[in-house]
């Protein structure tokens, strides 16, 4: 029993790519632009050359926010998603009917459909792979060359990302939305 | 555990195959036809069942970061990283990720093969690995072998030259190449890195690393580390840019990721660095900013520089108009530089040479660094230590008719005819151009090649097909049917990294280790470490050819009558250096160390008190030596030039013809014709060089490469993104895809390097995007003929 978070120097990030690579062979997810379980968002500049606004050209990595309050939960009508015993929005793909409720639902467009499973699919946080093996990474932490990723128990108040959140700053996406998300973006 | 249907579909086809060898079979019958594009998943789920793990050494670029092999039922279901490597710290790029689909690529050689088409058509026959090595001695109806060549050259071992690429077989190959006897060999360096590695090296007496985890402000320029990822550096550096320890200046005619991680971004006119550099050195030295007691006690010549700084007038005002950098900018950085000196580094890059000057920037830029005292100290230019390791038994026979290196000296001028030093890796463009133009000074008749493929890596493609052609005989050792495959005679399939064991090497560094590239799982297919293809090929070779020698070396005739000819072939025995497996060779190379073979073994990587040392420090972090032990400085910030001084004028090079101090010349300048544009090349993280164009995964990150041009440029020609274009010059033309975009100037235009094969057994890569070296004209650089790759102006029109 855990709760599982994220807390994400996104600074770090050079998009490079190494996390969806090593996300897609970790998880066997599919190839092809629209079948991720996570990205790097990039901005495009602002600016007419030379004069660029270096602060408009922005990396960031995400993937799906493991929301404690969880839209795509919420919507599915088989229980197809579900929260595990540690806090992980998990898909049981012998549920899913591919009604795409949860796709809609998502403010964050974490989730897409996988074509051998027949099911939406969405970052579990390595728990079928890694953590079911006893680790204590997520692929796409372990690859970082930049070490942009600190994954961890948020309720072990002496896990590094409990600490890391203690000391530093950070914020949510959409956080207006209630959907109380487990990944956190360092400033 | 699952193994996906195409990788299973892959498997079955290679049985069957097998059924069918030895038949004559077109090309497409050879190479896989598997042309599956569809939903069909060619990455595995790792499971949750038995595995080993097995610690080797990526080969997906020349960085050779540790990763950590997973194999389940035979198949390597994934790479992750191995924390216990100093230099790539904790992590694997995403072409190391992408590993595991080089060795199971269906496109990969499998099989020995010659030639049966026309040279470069392209049409092979499978063979036994002793047809193929009986075909390099005794060639066929289709090309000549060696015994014939060398008959015919009366034994000038020189008309057969050797190429490689980067890696860590490249010494045994290089091996074969000194035994062999021949005087020609050309490596990358000269397509690569040449200038910046003898730039640095006359001028500090070494290529140093950075210390990119403690400097404070850093000057980045023609170097894009987030997009050309080096080890350890890329990981130490963008942790600490944004405010937060490491400032940044960034300095590229475009805007890179590096340049979205800088403090300051300056689009300088590309080739004009030199001047930008000569400016800096101009503030530091006028307004004494820099280090005055390590100029008083390393610096030979400093007075003679100044004084040539001051006379010359390079002053930022000047280097303005020639760099389009803001003079005050530069007075701005030469400055805060300086008050961060020692800890503050003018990156030197690990790249191509760009500009004819390139090789006068790498002095200028060295001698900059210096003059702030950031010499092998911390947060510095460093040199570190270096654990030694054993040799092996080679052989290097004498052979009297053999010609030295084939370069012409230039007639009433000092050095050659193509540039003014003969370095060991030659100059590859001015080999190749010799050969084509009739001026070799004996027949180049034919080539050993060893994962290498000028096809792409050359600039003029056309030029480079039209060498390959004209030569007898061809022999390629590689793992893909490359470009430069096509042009075989025979082609040696050798198995990728992940089936083999390499040399165990050594790598410096303020945090110096060992580490080895272990074998994960047995070679696929008929391919063999290239030690075992040399072993079967020089096993075949070594005693026909001695009976050549016999018949024209004089030398060798008269030693026989002396010694008796066993005594004397024991000294050119080809077969001796590749006796023993890499396996004992490696044991041998690391005997002066307790323990370290066995760490090598089950770590990947050894150095002395590793257990002592090595801890994990957070979930991501770990510490190899302790900070006291770290060894930033070694020698107290002393050059390891032979004088031990910072070389400022270069008495040897004015001999040659060379400035011996760093010159800027009116024929440097940026200059672009109405109508034309600046072509620049480049690299990006996710492809590296050629050599990853057929990588599924990485082919799937990114389609096809796009020519950036001016947004607004663009506009006026009508061209949106997406819409194809043709970019020609007087090499050659290419058709890619445009991507109109502000981050680069409207007289420049740029593409990735490392697209737009012509193979047609390249499923993914062929005619995918462009090939910039097919358009890049073959300009020399003078000093150490480096191929200069900026110097090109295209024209554009939309199709």
């Amino acid at each position: 029993m855990a709760r599982y978070g994220m807390a994400l120097d996104y600074k770090n990030c050079i998009n490079c790519k190494a996390c969806e690579v090593a996300c897609k062979e970790e998880n066997g997810i599919l190839l092809g632009a629209d079948k991720h379980r996570i990205w790097v968002g990039v901005k495009e500049i602002e600016g007419e050359f030379p004069l660029l606004s270096i602060a408009s050209n922005t990396f960031m990595p995400s993937q799906c926010q493991q929301c404690d309050n969880a839209p795509c939960q919420e919507v599915c009508p088989t229980h197809a998603t579900y929260y595990d015993e540690n806090g992980v929005v998990r898909v049981d793909p012998d549920k899913c009917i591919l009604c795409s409720y949860c796709m809609n639902a998502c403010p964050y467009d974490a989730r897409y459909v996988d074509d051998r499973t027949v099911t939406v699919d969405k970052c579990n946080f390595c728990s079928d792979t890694r953590l079911a093996r006893g680790e204590t990474t997520t692929a796409c932490q372990a690859t970082c060359p930049t070490k942009v990723r600190i994954f961890g128990d948020l309720d072990d108040p002496e896990s590094e990302l409990s600490q890391v959140l203690r000391e530093r700053e950070h914020f949510t996406l959409k956080t207006h939305l209630g959907t109380e998300p487990k990944l956190f973006y360092l400033i | 555990m699952a193994v996906e249907i195409s990788r299973r579909r892959f498997l079955q086809g290679s049985v069957a195959m097998t059924v069918v060898g030895g038949m004559a079979m077109t090309p497409s019958n050879l190479f896989s036809k598997e042309k599956v594009h569809g939903e069909v998943s060619i990455t595995t789920k790792t499971g949750t069942g038995k595995a080993t793990l097995v610690p080797t050494l990526c080969e997906m670029c020349v960085n050779k970061c540790a990763a950590m092999a997973r194999v389940e039922n035979g198949v390597v279901t994934k790479l992750d990283p191995n924390p216990m490597f100093p230099k790539s710290r904790n992590m694997l790029c995403p072409r190391g990720n992408a590993g595991i689909q080089e060795l199971y690529d269906p496109d990969r050689l499998k099989y020995p093969m010659i030639r049966i088409g026309e040279k470069g058509e392209g049409k092979f026959k499978r063979v036994t690995w002793e047809e193929a090595y009986d075909a390099i001695l005794n060639g066929t109806d289709k090309f000549p072998g060696l015994a014939k060549i060398l008959d015919e050259e009366k034994d000038n071992r020189s008309s057969i030259f050797f190429c490689a690429g980067e890696g860590m077989a490249e010494h045994t190959f290089k091996i074969f190449y000194e035994g062999f006897g021949s005087s020609n060999w050309l490596n990358h360096a000269s397509l690569c890195l040449r200038t910046v590695v003898s730039g640095y090296g006359v001028t500090l007496g070494a290529y140093p690393m950075a210390d990119l985890e403690n400097a404070e402000y850093i000057i980045m320029a023609g170097a894009n580390r987030a997009e050309a990822i080096v080890t350890p550096d890329t990981m130490d550096f963008f942790k600490r840019t944004k405010g937060r320890g490491a400032k940044l200046i960034c300095i590229d005619p475009r805007f890179t990721n590096t340049a979205a991680k800088a403090d300051k971004w300056f689009p300088i006119k590309p080739g004009t660095d030199l001047a930008f550099v000569l400016a800096l050195s101009y503030v530091a030295v006028m307004e004494e900013l820099y280090d005055k007691a390590y100029v008083e006690k390393y610096f030979r010549d400093f007075n003679k520089y100044k004084n040539h700084l001051y006379a010359e007038g390079y002053t930022p005002e000047w280097a303005e108009k020639i760099t389009g950098i803001p003079a005050k900018e530069i007075y701005q950085i030469a400055r805060d530089f300086m008050k961060h000196a020692p800890k503050a580094v003018y990156y030197p890059g690990r790249r191509s040479t760009f500009a004819k000057n390139d090789f006068q920037l790498r002095r200028a830029m060295a001698i900059f660094q210096a003059l702030g005292g950031g010499i092998d100290t911390e947060g510095g230019l460093v040199f570190g230590k270096k654990l030694p390791l054993k040799g092996h038994e080679t052989v290097a026979p004498m052979y009297a008719q053999a010609q030295g290196v084939d370069v012409t000296r230039a007639k009433s001028k000092p050095g050659y005819d193509d540039c003014a030093i003969v370095s060991g890796g030659g100059s590859w463009i001015a080999f190749r151009n010799r050969v084509l133009e009739g001026r070799s000074v004996y027949p180049i008749r034919g080539m050993f090649l060893y994962k290498h493929n000028p096809m792409m890596n050359m600039p003029n493609s056309a030029k480079t097909a039209k060498f390959l052609k004209g030569l007898d005989l061809n022999v390629v050792i590689d793992i893909m049917p490359s470009d430069t495959a096509m042009y075989a005679d025979v082609i040696l399939p050798e198995c990728t990294y992940l089936e083999r064991t390499d040399p165990v090497k050594s790598f410096g560094g303020p945090e110096p280790s060992i580490a080895v590239r272990n074998k994960v799982i047995d070679p696929m297919y008929e391919t063999k470490p290239v030690i075992e293809i040399l072993r079967g090929l020089t096993e075949k070779i070594s005693k026909p050819l001695f009976e050549i020698t016999k018949k024209y070396d004089e030398d060798v005739q008269d030693d026989i009558a002396n010694r008796g000819e066993e005594e004397v072939y024991k000294d050119f025995d080809l077969t001796i250096p590749f006796r023993h497996s890499q396996e004992e060779l490696n044991e041998h190379a690391v005997s002066d160390y307790p323990g370290a073979y066995e760490a090598l073994k089950k770590h990947g990587v050894f150095y002395p008190k590793m257990e002592e040392y090595f801890k994990q420090v957070s979930v991501n972090e770990h510490r190899y030596y302790p900070d006291e032990a770290k060894a930033y400085s070694v020698a107290g910030g002393k050059p390891k030039t032979p004088s031990g001084k910072v070389e400022c004028n270069l008495k040897s090079m004015a001999r040659k013809g060379v400035d011996p101090m760093p010159t800027w010349r009116k024929e440097y300048e940026y200059s672009v014709p109405e109508g034309k544009f600046r072509m620049l090349t480049g690299r990006h993280a996710q492809f590296t060089q050629s050599g990853t164009a057929n990588n599924a995964m990485l082919h799937d990150l990114i389609h096809e490469n796009y020519i950036w041009i001016n947004k607004r440029v663009a506009k006026k020609m009508g061209i949106r993104f997406g819409d194809l274009v043709e970019v020609s010059s007087s090499a050659g033309k290419v058709q890619i895809k445009a991507y109109p975009t502000e981050k680069i100037a409207p007289d420049q235009v740029f593409f990735i390097h490392g697209f737009g094969e012509e193979s047609e057994a390249l499923t993914w890569a062929y005619r995918s995007g462009g090939n910039d070296n097919a358009i890049i004209e073959d300009v020399v650089e003078p000093v150490y003929g480096g191929a200069a790759m900026h110097e090109t102006n295209v024209a554009i029109r939309k199709v």
